[in-house]
Order: C-alpha cells, then sequence, then structure tokens
C-alpha cells in the first residue's frame, strides 16, 4: 500500500523548516559549528515557541523539542494544525534514544547519591518520551510507537507506520526520526575515528572515513495514497540482512543512498553502484542514525520539484553520481542505507 | 537566607519554571493543581530537591502529601526536620 | 478496521524471577512460590532497599560470549528466543532460507548502561570504551537477527513498559502484510542499578514483596527476563501443534502523562475496544485478563475501574508478584502465561492480594481458579500513557 507525503517538518544543521532543506539540496551549502576543533552538526529549535506555549516546554529535553518543532512544522506543512487527531497514529525512530537526559539522570546520582536521582529525567530519558510529548501536545490518542535500533530505525519504523494505514487503524500517520548530538558522543567518536571526524564528510570515499556527527529532527504527515500526495509517495520498504541475501534493487530508480562516510558500510554501497545512478545528501546534514529520514525528505522534495539535487560532495565518485541537478520525470528514487553487520533498509518512493 | 526564600529559589531552578520570580511564588500559595502549577511528577522531584539542598528525607508521598500544600507548610517541614 | 485470520502460534518460551523456562514458572505460580529480595548484582546507597526478582544463579548466558560482549538483555532474548524455537521445531538450520522477523520489546535494553564509564568520563580517569562498544553492538532484535543469520524484518519497539505486547502486535502484522513468513515476537529487559534508581526515585518501588491491588500495596518489584512467542503463517506451519493464537491486537495513547495514567483509563478502554473488535469478540467471551498489575497505587486503581466498566465479573490475575515488573519483557513474558493457562484452564492466585481496597471496584483472584472458555487477554500500561493489548485463542489439543 502507498503512503502519500503531505507534510514535512525538519530541523538539522542546514537549519530548519522544509523551504531551508530545499535551499541547502540547491546550494549544496551548510556550515558546520566546531568544539574543540571537531565540527557537528546542530541542529536548533528556534520557532518553536510559536507551536508549544513556553511553560509547557520547562520539562522537555532537546531531543524532544527537536521532535515537537519538526512535528508541529510538518503538520503546519500539510495544513493541520488544527483538528481531530483521534485518528493520527504517532511513530518515531530513533538510533540513540535520548543521549543528554540519559547522562543527566547519571549526573543526579554520581554527583549527589542514588537518593537523588532525578524522577523528571528518568522520566524524560526513557525512550518514548519524545513520541509520549507529541501526543500530549498534539491530543493524539491512537497508537504510537517509538522504534531504536541505530541505522536501521527508520526504515524499520515506516514498514509499521504503512501497515497501520493499510490495516485501517489510523487514517493519518506523523512519522518522525529524530537523534541528538551529545559530548559524549564526540568523546566516543574522537575515540573510533580520531582526526578523521574532523570531516569533511565525503560520502563517496567509500575506503575511507570522514564521517562528522550531526543531529536533528524530521517529520512526516503520512496519509494512504488514496488522498493526492503533496510531495510523492512511499510504494515500499524493505528489510534485511544483505550478507544473509543480498538486497535486490530495483532496476530503474535512482538510488538516494546513505553513505555517510562510515568505512565500515562504504564498501557495500560501493559493490552495489555499478553504472547506477546515484545522489548522496549526508554532507548537508551529518552523520547519525535519524539521517535516514533526512534522506527520505531530500527524496520526497526531489520528486515534488521534479528535480534531482546535485551530491554537495563529489571526492571519489563515479561517473554515475549525480553532480548537477537534472530533471526528474517519471523515473521514482529509492533510499538505500545500510547498517552494521550487512542489515539494509531500502525505501521506494515515486509521484 | 530563609528557609523559605531559598526553597524558592531552588523550586525554580530544579523545576525549571523559568518565566516565573521568587517575588511571584507567596508563601501560602498552592503549589498543586491552581496556583503554582505542579504535578506529580514534580512532586517526587521536590522529594529530592529537599533532600539535595536541605538535607531532609521524605519518606511517604501519601501521608507526606499535607507537607505539599504550599511554601509554607513545606518550610515548616524541613525546619522541623533540619538535622 | 481490518479483521484479520487469527495468527498461528508455534512456540513458547519465557525466562524471569518465577522460573528459567515455563515449565517451572508455572510451577511456581500454580505453587504460590516467590522469592523478592534486595538486589544481588549491584548495591546503592538507598536507605531503604527496594525488592526484586532476579533470574536464579543457575541461568546460563546462552552465548559463549559474556556479558562484556553482549548485554544482558540481548542473551535474555536470545535464551527465550532459543526455547520457543525450539518448542516450535525450528533451528538455525532450518530456518535457513526462510523470511524470518524479529520483533523485541525491550526498555533496558536501549538504555545507556554505562554508569562506570560515565564516572570516569567525569573523573580523571580513562573510560573504558569497550563499554560503548558493547553497547553498539547490543540492539536486542539486531542481536537475534544476527545470531540465527536470519534475513527479515527487524524491529526493536521501546514503548517502554507496553513494549513487549505491542512487540507481538507489529510482528503479527507483518505476516499478514507477507513481510516474512515467521516471526519472533516478544520482549525482554534486564535488571540494572539505573532503572532500578529511577523507579526509586519515582517513589513507585516496594520494600516488600509487592501486592498488586491489594489495599495495602506500596509499590512494585522490578525484574528481570524475556518472553517470546512464534508466529507462523498458516501456510507454513502446516499441521504442526499450534499452542494457542493470537485473535487481536489493540493499542492506544493517553495522551495525558509522562509517568501517570489517565484516571479513568481512557487509553486502555481504546485500546481493548480494538483488540475485541478485530478479534470479533465480545467482553463477556474473555475468559480472564492477565492484568498488568503493577502494585503501584496509580496503576492498579485505573486498571481495576477498567476492569469493572469493561469485564465485570470476569477473573483476572496479576503475575507480577511472580516475576516482578519486568518493563519491556513484560509483554512478552505474561503473553506466554495467558497462553500456557488458558490451556491449561486455569489462572494462578494473584499473589500479593488479599485485603480489598474499597477504590478498587474489580477485584483479582485470590486463589488458582479455574477458567472455562477459549479466549483471554492480556494488557499492558506504560509510561507515556502507552497501552497495548492482546487477545489470544486456546491451542489446539
Amino acid at each position: 500500500m502507498r503512503m502519500a507525503i503531505q507534510g514535512i517538518g525538519i530541523t538539522g544543521g542546514f537549519g530548519s523548516g522544509v523551504e531551508t532543506l530545499r535551499t541547502a539540496l540547491q546550494t549544496g551549502v551548510v556550515t558546520t559549528r566546531e568544539i574543540d576543533g571537531f565540527p557537528a552538526y546542530h541542529a536548533n529549535i528556534d520557532g518553536l515557541d510559536e507551536f508549544v506555549p513556553k511553560r509547557s516546554l520547562r520539562r522537555i529535553d532537546h531531543l524532544s523539542k527537536m521532535t515537537l518543532l519538526s512535528a508541529c512544522q510538518a503538520l503546519q506543512d500539510a495544513d493541520s494544525l488544527d483538528g481531530d487527531r483521534s485518528r493520527m497514529g504517532v511513530v518515531i525512530a530513533t538510533g540513540y534514544g535520548t543521549l543528554q537526559t540519559s547522562f543527566k539522570f547519571l549526573d543526579s546520582y554520581l554527583d549527589y547519591g542514588y537518593a537523588c536521582s532525578s524522577p523528571t529525567h528518568f522520566s524524560n530519558s526513557v525512550h518514548n518520551a519524545a513520541a509520549a510529548h507529541v501526543s500530549m501536545q498534539m491530543q493524539a490518542t491512537a497508537p504510537s510507537l517509538t522504534v531504536s535500533q541505530f541505522e536501521m530505525s527508520v526504515p524499520s519504523a515506516l514498514l509499521s507506520a504503512q501497515q497501520w494505514l493499510a490495516e485501517g487503524r489510523v487514517d493519518q500517520v506523523l512519522f518522525g526520526a529524530v537523534d541528538e548530538f551529545c559530548e559524549v558522543l564526540r568523546y566516543c567518536r574522537e575515540n573510533f575515528f580520531g582526526a578523521a571526524e574532523q570531516g569533511p564528510l565525503q560520502p563517496f570515499a567509500f575506503s575511507e572515513q570522514s564521517a562528522v556527527a550531526g543531529e536533528g529532527a524530521v517529520f512526516f504527515v503520512l496519509t494512504r495514497a488514496d488522498e493526492d500526495a503533496t510531495y510523492g509517495c512511499i510504494d515500499k520498504i524493505m528489510l534485511g540482512n544483505h550478507l544473509a541475501c543480498s538486497v535486490k534493487l530495483p532496476q530503474d530508480d535512482l538510488l538516494i543512498i546513505g553513505a555517510d562516510g562510515h568505512k565500515e558500510c562504504g564498501s557495500l554501497y560501493e559493490q552495489l553502484l555499478n553504472d547506477r545512478e546515484v545522489a548522496a545528501y549526508a554532507p548537508l546534514y551529518g552523520s547519525f542514525p535519524a539521517a535516514v529520514g533526512f534522506d527520505l525528505a531530500a527524496a520526497a522534495v526531489s520528486l515534488r520539484d521534479r528535480t534531482i539535487y546535485a551530491s554537495p560532495e563529489s571526492a571519489g565518485a563515479a561517473d554515475t553520481a549525480v553532480l548537477s541537478p537534472r530533471k526528474l520525470d517519471r523515473q521514482g528514487l529509492a533510499c538505500l542505507k545500510f547498517g552494521g553487520g550487512g542489515d539494509y533498509g531500502l525505501i521506494r518512493l515515486s509521484r | 537566607m530563609s528557609v523559605k526564600e531559598k526553597l524558592k529559589r531552588v523550586l525554580i531552578e530544579d523545576l525549571n519554571l523559568e518565566d516565573v520570580e521568587p517575588e511571584e511564588i507567596t508563601d501560602d500559595m498552592a503549589l498543586f493543581g491552581e496556583g503554582l502549577g505542579l504535578d506529580s511528577l514534580d512532586a517526587v522531584e521536590l522529594v529530592i530537591i529537599v533532600q539535595k539542598h536541605f538535607g531532609v528525607e521524605i519518606k511517604d508521598m501519601v501521608e507526606s502529601r499535607p507537607i505539599f500544600e504550599s511554601i509554607n507548610t513545606l518550610a515548616a517541614y524541613i525546619e522541623a526536620n533540619l538535622s | 478496521m481490518i479483521c484479520p485470520k487469527p495468527t498461528a502460534i508455534t512456540g513458547l518460551g519465557c525466562i524471569s524471577g518465577a522460573g528459567l523456562d515455563l515449565a517451572e514458572s508455572l510451577e511456581n505460580m500454580f505453587s504460590g512460590k516467590r522469592n523478592p529480595q534486595p538486589p544481588t548484582k549491584f548495591t546503592t546507597d538507598h536507605a531503604v532497599a527496594s525488592l526484586v526478582l532476579e533470574l536464579r544463579d543457575e541461568f546460563k548466558l546462552p552465548l559463549d560470549a559474556q556479558e562484556t560482549v553482549y548485554a544482558r538483555t540481548c542473551q535474555l532474548a536470545l535464551a527465550a528466543a532459543f526455547q520457543a524455537l525450539t518448542d516450535a521445531g525450528w533451528d538455525s538450520e532450518n530456518l535457513c532460507g526462510k523470511r524470518v522477523g524479529v520483533c523485541i520489546g525491550t526498555t533496558v535494553g536501549c538504555a545507556l548502561n554505562c554508569d562506570d564509564f560515565y564516572r570516569a568520563y567525569k573523573g580523571d580517569d580513562i573510560p573504558d570504551i569497550g563499554i560503548m562498544e558493547r553497547f553498539l553492538r547490543s540492539n536486542p532484535a539486531a542481536v537475534v537477527a544476527r545470531q540465527l543469520k536470519l534475513d527479515g524484518p527487524v524491529q526493536t519497539v521501546v514503548n517502554a513498559c507496553s513494549s513487549g505486547t505491542d512487540a507481538i502486535g507489529i510482528g503479527a502484522a507483518w505476516l499478514r502484510a507477507g513481510a516474512c513468513d515467521i516471526v519472533i515476537a516478544g520482549g525482554a529487559d534486564e535488571l540494572l542499578r539505573l532503572t532500578y534508581s529511577g523507579f526509586s526515585s519515582l517513589m513507585i518501588t516496594a520494600p516488600e514483596p509487592c501486592k498488586p491491588f491489594d489495599l495495602h500495596r506500596k509499590g512494585l518489584n522490578l525484574g528481570e527476563g524475556a518472553g517470546i512467542v512464534i508466529l507462523e503463517n498458516e501456510s507454513l506451519a502446516g499441521t504442526k501443534q499450534k499452542k494457542g493464537y493470537l485473535r487481536g491486537y489493540g493499542s492506544a495513547c493517553d495522551a495525558y502523562h509522562l509517568t501517570a495514567p489517565h484516571p479513568e483509563g481512557k487509553g486502555l478502554k481504546q485500546a481493548i475496544a480494538e483488540a475485541l473488535s478485530v478479534a470479533k469478540l465480545r467482553a463477556d467471551q474473555i475468559a480472564f485478563v492477565n492484568a498488568h498489575g503493577t502494585g503501584t497505587p496509580d496503576n492498579d486503581k485505573v486498571e481495576s475501574r477498567v476492569l469493572d466498566a469493561v469485564f465485570p465479573g470476569i477473573p483476572f490475575a496479576s503475575t507480577k508478584g511472580y516475576t516482578g515488573h519486568t518493563l519491556g519483557a513484560a509483554g512478552g513474558i505474561e503473553a506466554v502465561f495467558t497462553i500456557a493457562c488458558l490451556n491449561r484452564g486455569e489462572i494462578p492466585a494473584s499473589i500479593g492480594f488479599s485485603t480489598p481496597d474499597p477504590e478498587l471496584p474489580a477485584t483479582p483472584v485470590k486463589v488458582n481458579t479455574p477458567i472455562n472458555g477459549s479466549a483471554a487477554l492480556s494488557e499492558s500500561l506504560a509510561f507515556g500513557g502507552n497501552n497495548a493489548v492482546v487477545i489470544f485463542a486456546k491451542g489446539d489439543t
């Protein structure tokens, strides 16, 4: 069953809102913020208090704020900020879940003793807290699902969203992907990858390590495709393990690969390219598990604009990489992401 | 600083009541529901706040309900139990 | 809304403080045995310890790799999965070439269990990066899929305490959608000092054996474990003996509060209504309910009200007195118990209950109780206002 994309909200290293994403796709230019010599793509939450009163945000952490901002933007983009949400499911994919709040909870007892553990930080560190805040703010009482499995979180959660719509459990799904950056994450990445963490992010340099950490949130308003789609439709979602059974790539779709500078997965992408047309947009938003949702947003904007945008960073790119924008006619798109151990998610889209 | 003044400040800081000034919290204002508008999650956080900043323990939430009515009642409890 | 055919369940596996497998768990429950104790695997500086239900020391990790390689939650998930697969007649050889999905619910399994790492990071010591490497290797559903070399959809559900129930409902949907032919579905969670401290901070843990639905209930006892069911396409299952059938699944969100349930149980009622509708059953056709019944003042009050309103006179019990609250594993473990009790024709006493609370209109069974009927319901309520319900039918005799 095809899912129509009716609205998009997004905040990431390039800025906030689907128009800003479009500008980033068009120009290919994004600035990272540097801390201690290491760059990262930081997202902001400017404009959240236009949607949610400041007082309601007092116990809500950065991850949930990015979530709320993008969710509200998506509803606004779909022209459905008002209205009954009893038939709107909420599905959120997060690779790591809460990081900053998890560490704040640890701070509360490591600094003051276990008897001073903070119940507020603990409650907010549970991975479905962001979904809970969305449900509470939107009064969405339909099914709610949070999925967390690193790079495969988005395709896996999307499969459930599709099934809820297909089976008539809900009429809309507010589908989101979110991950945050934190100092401990930076410490670990520096430990694993050393100076390679300093970028620049080069998705096509498959045998190099060039990932740069990012964060952000993206939301989509999804409906069954019996309504006209504002952006385009998600046709199929496939998950599997490439080492157990090779992924079967669709013949004619243009591939948007989730290559984000991680050497470990690089060779898997490289093996499959074989004269295929391919684009990669990670240099616009950085490397983080929820970025699969950002690739999906780039695909959706491309379908709407009937334009496939240039990959912003060309180092190591094959001749078949899209390095300048061109018209996208009847061709479909497919977002391919590899995770650890050969796990893959393939999301096919078309108009 | 009196217990009441300190209590107001740590409440604002630890419960992240950004838009509230200490002077706005009157001593007899209801902390929960109408008034300051705290809820059950704030109540258990308050237990930690009192432990952390005053070293005073609150053991049973149900029996301790009256303590949480206002700054007056909470400060009185803290003062009575300061070691 | 689609009302699908029941989904065949061909295997059951469970591990908890009630027992290291289903047979032992049933024996202990029906003998009224439980042994909550202060935690032995970690210490804290709480003045009064809350009781927990740890696995017996005899529990053997299913992989040669110790907990330094894969987090304990993954090991628990695997152990229960192996039990369930064996029960269903599957092993990694005959699964080869099949499309097999893995859907596991967890809470702790995705938490950053890194006290020692972070303590060193904050201080002057060098943190052991191996702890983070272990975290990145230890996604429960991914570990199960990888260890069994499976190809198919994989999902780790993190819906707090309803995760295990949700995972079973989601797994069944995969079969209907043709995404795979077999699903290993359920939940797993280990006991951690981090979660113990968190629940203690919320003041909902008990320093004594928990008393679900009792007037004197003081809170929950945390537990650990895993519960897994094997869901199969009927065409694949063929004439294999079915342990039970999944007839319906429903879920809904209270949209009320981060930790407290909706006082009228709005989300729970909605989830129950959806499950009954999908199962094409009336409430009075439910033989019994396996309640969430954590033993906290709030949960039990709301749940009792809902049970009285929706299932008046229908026997119910909480098995959390035997297992403790196993968080993400609860839905999986309780699914296994519900199916087993349905087939047995009997539910165990709701241990810990003796004195009714006048504010709770419905009370659980005090003794082991025979049940008649071929369908039963298991419900889970969670932080964030998630409510999930599954309805099972008896297996083939």
